[in-house]
Formats: C-alpha cells, structure tokens, sequence
C-alpha cells in the first residue's frame, strides 16, 4: 500500500512531442484516480511514466516513499492492466495469472493457493486451465486483472481497461473493477476517455487536455463546479449548453443578454459569483446544464423560448434540442457522440409528458441558480 | 428457400432475403469449371516437369537397367539396386554424413539467426538496410557462392590460406583433409543460410504484439526469462517453420561439395546427393544411382512427416 506523487510531471518524447505539462497529482492509499480525456491528451503516457514504461523527462514520482524516477517497471512494485489485455497466448489462464509469483520464485502451493485466491475473487475458477484464446472479452479482462491483484502490488494502473468489450459488459465491469479495487485498497489510477466511466468509478477524478491538468477532484465537484469550458463541456451527458452572453449588473436589473433573449440574474446569483460584477458590458460564456432547463409551466422565474429541432424520448424524459439566437460555444469535448446540434443549439431535459412538437416554440424554466459562468477569453470560471 | 423466421428476443416475423439454392449450386460449379481450366495448363506442365520424372525415377530405381549408346535398355524389375544401396558402405557414411551436417548446420543456423532477428528487432531505423545487407549471400547462387568460398579456400591463391600462413598458422590445406573440408563445408552453408533463418525469425517476432513484453516487464521478468519464457514459446510456430524449409533443403545438399570437393577427400563430404549423382553419371549405375536418390526422397518426406507431428503436438493448437 502506497501513494502515488506525481510533481510537476513533464514527457517530450524522442521526436521533440510535448506530450504532458506539468502535471501535479496526488493519488492517496486505497484511493481510485480516474484520468479522463479526449483521446490524444497524454493519458496513456502518464500512466506509463508511472509504470516506468516511459522515461520521465522532468518533474519528481514518488510511489509510497522513494522517488522511482529512474526505477525500472520491476523495481516500481506495480501491477498494470493492459488496454488489450496483454495476456500471454501460450500460457493457461493460471499460468498467466502466477507468472508474476512464478518470476519471484514463490513455492509451488503457495502460487497454487493465490492463483485459486484471485480466480475466486474474479469468478475464474472454471477457466484456469484454459488459454486465453478461447475466451470471451469480458473474461480475458478478467485474467487480466487477476494477474494483477495476484501480485499484492502497492499500485494497480489501468489502461482503458473496457474499452474492449461491448456496452453491457462494459457497464457490468464498471462495477466489477471498482468493487475488486476497493476489496484489494491499492492506490489505483485508472484512465479512460469515457466521462461516464470516470464519474461512476473514480474518487476523485482527474481530467486532462493537450498534456495539462485542466481540474482534479470529486466527481461531483467537477459536475456542480467546472474550473473552467473544458471540463464543464466534457463532464456531464448530454453535455452542458454554453452559450455567448452579454452581462449587464449596473443600472436597472441585472440581466444576461442570451441572444434576443433577456434573462434576470437575481442577486443570490451575483451574491454566489461575486466576479460576475466586473464583466458589467462584457460577454462571457454561460454555460447551461440540460436538467436546469425544464418545461416552463406558466410562472417562470426567467423563461427560455427555443425553437424545438428534435425531440429524443427516453422514457423517463424528453431531451428536447432547441435553437436559440445566442451564439453557442463549443468547447471540444468527448461530445462527438451526443453531438447533433448545429449553432446556437442546446439540449433541455423536460419531463416524458410535456407536449412538445418539432418545429414548434417552446417556453423553458431556465433555472438561474445552476447557471455556470466563464470568462470568454480564459475559459475560466467566474465565481467569487 | 425463403422463409420467414421469427426473431429471436421479440417473436416477430422478419423476412430473411430468399437465398436460391439451385442457382447458386450451378453458379459455383460453373466457376469451378472455369477455375479448372484456367489452372489447366499449368498443372499439365508441372505433371510433365515434376510427377513424370519422379514416377519414371521410381520405375527405374526399381529396374535392371543398362546404359548403352541408344539409351536406357530397361531388363526387367528387381530390387537388386536398393539391396545393393542399402548393404553399401559408401551409402552408410554418406547418409550419417548427410544427417550430421543437416543437424549441425540447421542448429548452429538457428541459434544464430535467432540471434540476429533479435538484434535486428531492436533496430528500428537501419533494420530495412541490415535486412538487404544480410539477405546478399542468400540471394546468390549456391553454386557462385561455393566458388567463391573456394577462392577461400584454395591451398595455392586462397585468402583463408593467407590470412592463416600470415598468422603464421602454416599452410593447411584446408580442403585437403576429413575433419577441415567438412568445417568449411558447413561454415559455407551456415554464411549463405543464417540470414534466411534470421529473417524468418525476425517476421515472427514482428508479429508478436510488444505489449507482452511490456506486461513481462512490469511482471518482474529479466531480459533473459522474457525470452525463454514469452519470446522463444510464441517463436516456436516460425522456429518449426524455419527447421522444416533448412532440413529438407539441407538433406539435399549438392552444390557446395559438388563445387569445393566433388565429395572429397575420399569419401569425407560425399552427401547422398554427391553419392547418387556420381553412381549415375561417373559410374553408370543407373539402377542404384536412382535408388539412392528415391530413398533420400522418402527419407526426407517421412521425417517432415514425423517433425510435423511432433511439431503440431507441441505448438499447433491454438495459440
Ligand atoms: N512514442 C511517441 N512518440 C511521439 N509522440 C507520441 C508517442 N506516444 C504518444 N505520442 C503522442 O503523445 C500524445 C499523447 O498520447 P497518449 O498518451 O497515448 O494519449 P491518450 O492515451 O490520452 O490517448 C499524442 O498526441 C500522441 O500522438
Ligand atoms: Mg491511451
């Protein structure tokens, strides 16, 4: 059982690729550390960095006590599960999964006994004399786990550990993973791309852009408190609207300019994002959370009107995408998949029942408490 | 045969695209009519050029056969040549010496080109250029390349000769005794085979993904137990290979003697095909010379045979 310390990390690859910027990061004992983001954002290459795959070009790790800098793989006491899993073709399940124990010359029954451990725990038992070829997805990964919890090591790292399998299985080993992490309370750091997996598994999760730390916390603390568009756009699903707006808190009411639209920022608002005040004549970015967007049903404290493009019903809600004149910002994100809107579209989720037709007007219960605010330039959250 | 079946999670009828079996039988048959004909030709030539010849040689080997200047006189079967062969002591030696040097030289070839596939494999820039270099000697012409080992070689002009009456080793003659001719001989085979081993080797080892080594690595294993137990496993499919194409053409093993010692110096590198070649055509035996060379044939048929068995039972199943 360790921590893992990352200090100020940097990566430059061979060819002069600034892969990662100096990354801090602590991941604490028995803690789950998901690193998320887009594809290509260096995930992959802090995590080998941390398995001591991947010189560390500048910066400090320390895994427990000792900086492992110049530590080999072996030296490092980690255990690493592949993204294809890594296994070894010719040998059994229970082969693969003692291979570790068998390198470090344990007795015979004692590797028997921990290989039969680590079946039990990963639901194997019946497949340890098989080779990996002659099974399924979800059971590979399994062996791959399983190779790694054999080893009682003080740091697990994951490399997008699912993305391989099909999204029932996914889901179900989502669930798996962070049970067996948490039965074994190893330090773990756990990368994927998907936010979902990251805010269902992670402690706290860290999520990544272009080699930077972009914001690392709770996932919660991410949802309700983006740091900045990035990771208000990239958490949350469907993902959250951010529109451009005027801000206007000197004389008369203050008010955000959504396109035409006029939409009053009562004071518990500006009293909760004191830093609104000085953008007063300035546009920002709002950003918009589709559950803050309900129906309007006659007294709406700032009514929304879009133009309804179309309409998914899930069955528990409507997610309504609409058009509004307010030019929409697009924060590069994991959306490629729940992207359909064209600009100036967002997306309201509204209760099953609402009566809501393509092509036709519709009033939103804009809801301002939830409103998320940043600075057009930076990207960063205004708050204080 | 349309039919309309239901699917299986919600039962409802769902009509499969009709699929015509008559029709397409007919249209497989007519290709394969068509691919016959197109290979027609071509399995016509290969029967003149390969089956006649071997048939017409087993005929012979079991043939009184005598040679005259009109041609074969065929007197009528017996199986006089193969017992002849097979109580000969000429044929004993140069069957042991045909196995030994086979075995020798595919071991040291292997080792070797093992060797250099791994060192290759750690290349990444120079590895297309390495490759061309190395493949050189076994792009040439066995029997250019036997004579150029015997500019070598030569007792008189020789470059080892000088290289070693330099050293002031003497003047061997290094063709000129058993034990040396039968070194040179196999250092000859191993200079022009080893980089086809190599590369053989090399492509398997490219095949095989480098996460495996990676997950070695973080297993704990040393440079040394990731070879012998990840690498040459996963090697052994390619390693088999390699084995199998050097043994049945070392068995064959002509040219270099028939260049550097015509089987020489007596009957030291005499290999079964210098035997059966100097039978037929030094000394007219017709009958044993082809006799040699039908149980060569088999010999080496039934020990590929034997290899593969073994071979598959070790490493066939599915990786
Ligand atoms: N060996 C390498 N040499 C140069 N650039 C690399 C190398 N490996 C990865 N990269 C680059 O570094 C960036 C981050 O890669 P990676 O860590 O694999 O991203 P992720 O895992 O987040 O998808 C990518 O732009 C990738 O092209
Ligand atoms: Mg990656």
């Amino acid at each position: 059982m360790a921590t893992i310390e990352l200090d100020q990390i940097e990566k430059v690859y061979p060819n002069g690729f600034h892969a990662v910027h100096g990354i801090d990061l602590e991941v604490k004992e028995g803690e789950l550390m998901v690193l998320v983001g887009p594809s290509g954002c260096g995930k992959t290459t802090v995590l080998r960095m941390i398995a001591g795959l991947e010189d560390i070009s500048a910066g400090q790790l320390r895994i427990g006590d000792r900086v492992v800098n110049e530590l080999g793989p072996k030296e490092r006491d980690i255990a690493m599960v592949f993204q294809n899993y890594a296994l070894y073709p010719h040998m059994t399940v229970g082969e693969n999964i003692g291979f570790a124990l068998k390198l470090r010359r344990l007795p015979k029954e004692e590797i028997e006994r921990k290989v039969q451990d680590a079946a039990r725990i990963l639901g194997l038992t019946q497949w340890l004399d098989r080779k990996p070829g002659q099974l399924s997805g979800g059971q590979r990964q399994r062996v791959a786990m399983g190779r790694a919890i054999v080893r009682e090591p003080s740091v697990f790292l994951m490399d997008e550990p699912l993305s391989n399998l099909d999204a029932k299985l996914r889901v179900q080993m989502r669930a798996e993973v962070s049970h067996i992490q948490r039965q074994v309370g190893v330090a773990t750091v756990y990368v994927t791309h998907d936010q979902i997996e990251a805010m269902t598994m992670g402690d706290r999760v860290a999520v990544m852009r272009s080699g930077y730390l972009q914001q690392c916390d709770n996932p919660q603390v991410l949802y309700d408190a983006p740091d900045n568009v990035f990771v208000a756009a990239f958490i949350g699903s469907p993902a959250m609207n951010l529109f451009e707006a005027g801000v206007s808190t000197g004389n008369g009411t203050p008010s955000l300019a959504l396109g035409s639209q006029t939409v009053p920022l009562p004071d518990r608002v500006l009293d909760t994002h004191r830093g609104l005040r000085a953008y007063d004549g300035k546009q920002i970015i709002v950003g918009i959370r589709p559950e803050h967007l309900p129906a309007a049903d006659g007294d709406a404290e700032a009514p929304l009107v879009g133009e309804i493009d179309l309409i998914e019903a899930l069955g528990n809600e409507l997610q309504v995408h609409f058009t509004i004149d307010a030019k929409r910002v697009l924060a590069e994100g994991p959306s490629e998949e729940d992207e359909l809107s064209s600009s100036g579209a967002g997306v309201a989720r509204v209760g099953p029942h609402v009566p809501a037709r393509v092509g036709e007007r519709m009033t939103f219960d804009l809801k301002v408490d939830g409103l998320h605010f940043f600075d057009a330039d930076t990207g960063l959250a205004i708050r204080h | 045969m349309a039919e309309v079946s239901a699917h299986p999670s919600t039962g409802v009828p769902t009509a499969t695209p009709p699929v015509i079996v008559g029709r397409s039988d007919v249209y497989r048959r007519r290709m394969a009519r068509l691919g016959w004909m197109f290979t027609a030709p071509a399995l016509f030539f290969i029967g003149a050029v390969t089956l006649f010849p071997i048939g017409f040689a087993v005929l012979l080997s079991f043939e009184n056969v005598n040679v005259t200047g009109a041609g074969f006189q065929l007197n009528g079967l017996t199986t006089a040549n193969y017992s002849l062969v097979l109580g000969n002591s000429e044929w004993h030696y140069a069957l042991v010496f045909t196995i030994g040097f086979t075995v020798v030289t595919v071991l040291v070839e292997l080792i070797l080109g093992t060797m250099i596939a791994l060192l290759l494999e750690r290349l990444t820039k120079a590895r297309g250029m390495m490759m061309a270099i190395l493949l050189i000697p076994w792009s040439l012409v066995t029997v250019i390349s036997a004579q150029l080992w015997y500019y070598i070689y030569n007792p008189t002009y020789g470059v080892l000769d000088s290289i070693l009456s330099f050293l002031g080793l003497g003047n061997p003659v290094i063709l000129g005794s058993n034990a040396s001719a039968i070194m040179a001989m196999m250092a000859a085979d191993i200079w022009k085979t080893t980089p086809f081993v190599a590369i053989i080797v090399l492509a398997g080892l490219v095949m095989l993904s480098t996460d495996i080594y990676e997950a070695a690595e973080v297993d704990g294993a040393t440079g040394w137990e990731t070879f012998w137990k990840i690498t040459f496993p996963l090697l052994r499919p390619t390693i088999g290979l390699a084995v199998l194409f050097r043994v049945l053409q070392a068995f064959g093993l002509f040219d270099l003697p028939y260049v550097l010692t015509q089987g020489g110096p007596g009957y030291a590198t005499t290999s079964l095909a210098i035997l059966a070649e100097k039978a037929m055509f030094n000394d007219n035996q017709f009958g044993p010379g082809v006799a040699v060379a039908t149980t060569t044939a088999l010999l080496v048929v039934l020990g590929c045979f034997a290899f593969l068995k073994v071979f598959r039972a070790q490493v066939g199943e599915e990786v």
